[in-house]
């Protein structure tokens, strides 16, 4: 089977993941036969209501990877501003190039074929730790998050408590 | 151009200006007004001094077509390539990244050459031109592909692409995002800018059209004296010398040699005599809900159980809260069971809290009188000039039947065409006294300006009337004479309007209730016309 650009390059950022893996980070394609669909696993960062906390997540990439960027869903409850209540992660790196039309963005802050999944992925975890609020995906919690701080970080606690069955 | 009296030479030299399509317009010669040096108000009054005591209203500004701009753009890299003994290209860059001012260029590159072609990223590693390579072994980090004969390319940083890629990224860069002259080397963190000659190598040949267009663009958008003319399809560019921090003192108007009247300031179409900070406040309160959150609070008042908004449209002031059945008084907003069963007997009227929001009420619905007052008059104009347009058109066709009916002459039918043409700077104008007079603190001066405003009115609707007249009508010779002196009267009357209010702004004199620098309101407005240095005059 000869592999497409996209398969090629998955193929090889997945080799660099496995060989020298990036704390509190694992990933790959959940079969060998599908490269565009991959799942990861990521850690709750340290000093954070997340911490301790193991969460599950898919990504899914589409043909003209690397030009446009994969998506990226949280298969686990996760209350966080910038993930929509569906687990869908909403954050610039994970946007197409070109400049934001809505001018919250800058074209350097979006997606190009030079970032990779294991940037991504540390920009997901460096999201979990300080959210950005203003542009949120889940309102309710940007607003928790901006104005109860304390009531935010326990409802996250209790969550990651619940989800390892403790 | 008929006689010229005193009045009329402003506005002919602008009439020059809008007809003079062939020509290179001739305002003035470039020597006359220095750039790059001082703001340019002082030559303008100098040259007004000569010809005129006092003249507030014209400001300096020159058409530039396109050619034009890419013959000036030339010339400055000619002479940075023949100054500075470097390549064209290298020339243009270092231009482009010293935004175009030629002097603060040929000065630091004198100083220190290096630290310069670092910075507009020409460093100087391999003096090698940039070509294409196949490298053995390669491996392209974007697409993975490492097939031999792969085209791969860098520029002096190394990082190295395929070509695909490379080119993948350039028209995503030139044909989304617009960019050209400071496009950076795609890896990560990397902000050496790509050089010209290597995208002249990359740049495919559908895309040069574009590149080389947003080049150009470039060019004007650096330069801080030049502008695009915002009208659609028009590619002409006007230069002016007015700075940013003149705005408060200037209305800069100018047009452009396709006929579109601007001003330079802020691109916003012509808006004498107000500043742009007033026209951007303006705009924006007209535009948003400000005025709708006043006219609640001056027509409505809440249930002071449920906090619904009510708006009582008659009736009795025992009121029942629809939402929440809540019954209480509309006077004093008390509950309505303590006013016993006796019908309205309401004696805590004069309580201070009912009088307090009595006053609230009287002080927004003033507030919201006066702007109604304004945008009114302001639409109004606003409304006619779009008919005006309108009626632009109708007039060209009445010209032709005025031709066919009173075997007048093409040339002797062009008053119709001037009238109509007054007709809608006119509006223009009174649309704007409006706003401008929104936000103007009462003093002496106003009340100029007011009869100004009103003599310009008067003059306009004068002739607005006149023009609407049948054809057979307007072929009478007495009504000809008529209508041209009406005509010229609005003119004058629009420029001593202008004159007045520009003058005025130049010199400070204007007291507005708007802070016109940071936009903050002032807090008591009514104290301010009395310490107005106008006020004696």
């Amino acid at each position: 089977m000869s592999l497409n650009v996209a398969q090629r390059r998955l193929l090889q950022e997945y080799r660099a993941l496995t060989n020298n893996p990036p704390e509190g980070i694992t990933a790959g394609p959940i079969s060998e036969d599908d490269l565009l669909h991959w799942e990861c696993l990521i850690q709750g960062p340290e000093g954070t209501p997340f911490e301790g906390g193991v969460f599950p997540a898919e990504l899914k990439f589409p043909n003209d990877y690397p030009h446009m960027p994969p998506t990226m869903k949280f298969l686990g409850d996760i209350f966080h501003p910038n993930v929509y209540p569906s687990g869908l992660v909403c954050i610039s790196i994970l946007h197409p190039p070109g400049d934001d039309p809505n001018h919250y963005e800058t074209a350097s802050e979006r997606w190009s074929p030079i970032q990779s999944v294991e940037k991504i992925l540390l920009s997901v975890m460096s999201m979990l730790a300080e959210p950005n609020d203003e542009s949120p995906a889940n309102v309710e919690a940007a607003k928790m998050w901006r104005e109860k701080r304390s009531e935010y970080e326990a409802r996250v606690k209790a969550s990651v408590r619940a989800s390892l069955g403790l | 151009m008929d006689s010229e009296d005193d009045f009329m030479s402003n506005l002919s030299s602008e009439d020059d200006m809008m007809q003079e399509d062939d020509s290179d317009n001739d305002m003035s010669n470039p020597e006359d007004f220095d750039f790059d040096d001082e703001p340019d108000l002082d030559t303008g009054n100098k040259d007004s001094q000569q010809a005129k005591k006092h003249n507030y209203l014209d400001i300096p500004f020159k058409v530039f077509r396109p050619e034009d701009i890419q013959k000036q753009q030339d010339g400055l890299v000619d002479e940075v390539n023949m100054i500075l003994d470097i390549s064209k290209e290298e020339a243009a860059i270092l231009l482009r990244h010293f935004r175009w001012n030629r002097e603060r260029l040929i000065e630091d590159y004198m100083d220190k050459p290096r630290q310069v072609l670092d910075a507009a990223g020409l460093a100087q590693t391999a003096a090698d031109k940039p070509r294409l390579q196949v490298i053995p072994g390669f491996m392209c980090d974007i697409c993975c592909e490492d097939g031999d004969g792969l085209e791969s390319f860098a520029i002096k940083c190394g990082h190295r692409y395929c070509v695909d890629c490379y080119r993948q990224y350039l028209s995503q860069k030139i044909r989304e995002e617009g960019e050209a002259a400071r496009i950076q080397c795609p890896a990560d963190g990397c902000n050496l800018i790509i050089d010209a000659r290597s995208l002249d190598i990359l740049v495919t040949p559908e895309l040069t059209e574009r590149y080389h267009e947003l080049l150009m663009r470039t060019y004007v958008e650096d330069k801080e004296t030049l502008k695009w003319c915002p009208s659609p399809d028009c590619a002409n560019a006007v230069e002016c010398g007015v700075k940013k921090k003149d705005l408060t003192k200037v209305v800069p108007t100018v047009s452009c040699l396709c006929g579109h009247r601007f001003c330079f300031g802020c691109i916003y179409t012509d808006h004498q005599p107000a500043p742009c900070e007033l026209v951007k406040k303006w705009l924006k309160k007209c535009a948003d809900d400000s005025e709708t959150a006043n006219w609640i609070s001056a027509n409505t008042k809440e249930c002071p159980k449920c906090n619904s908004t009510i708006e009582k449209n008659g009736g009795c002031n025992h009121m029942t809260c629809r939402k929440c059945k809540y019954e209480f008084c509309w006077m004093c907003m008390g509950l309505w069971s303590e006013h016993g069963t006796s019908w309205y007997n309401c004696n805590r009227f004069e309580e201070k809290s009912g009088a307090e929001a009595r006053d609230a009420q009287a002080r927004s619905r003033v507030s919201l009188e006066r702007y109604l007052h304004y945008y009114n008059r302001y639409h109004n104009h606003e409304q006619s000039a779009r008919l005006d347009k309108d009626l632009y058109v109708k007039t060209e066709k009445k010209m032709v039947e005025l031709q066919k009916q009173s075997g007048m002459s093409w040339i002797e039918v062009q008053y119709l065409q001037s009238a109509s043409q007054a007709l809608q700077t006119c509006r223009q104008t009174l649309m704007w006294t409006y706003a401008f007079a929104f936000y103007l603190a009462r003093n002496n001066l106003t009340e100029i300006f007011e009869s100004n405003q009103k003599d310009l009115e008067m003059a306009v609707e004068n002739l607005s009337e006149m023009f609407e007249k049948p054809v057979q009508d307007l072929a009478q010779p007495g009504l000809k004479v008529d209508i041209m002196d009406k005509t010229s009267y609005c003119n004058k009357r629009r420029v001593i309007l202008l004159e007045d209010t520009a003058e005025n702004l130049q010199k400070g004199k204007w007291t507005f209730n708007i802070d016109l620098v940071s936009g903050a309101p002032i807090v008591n407005p009514t104290s301010t016309p009395a310490t107005t240095s106008g006020s004696r005059r």
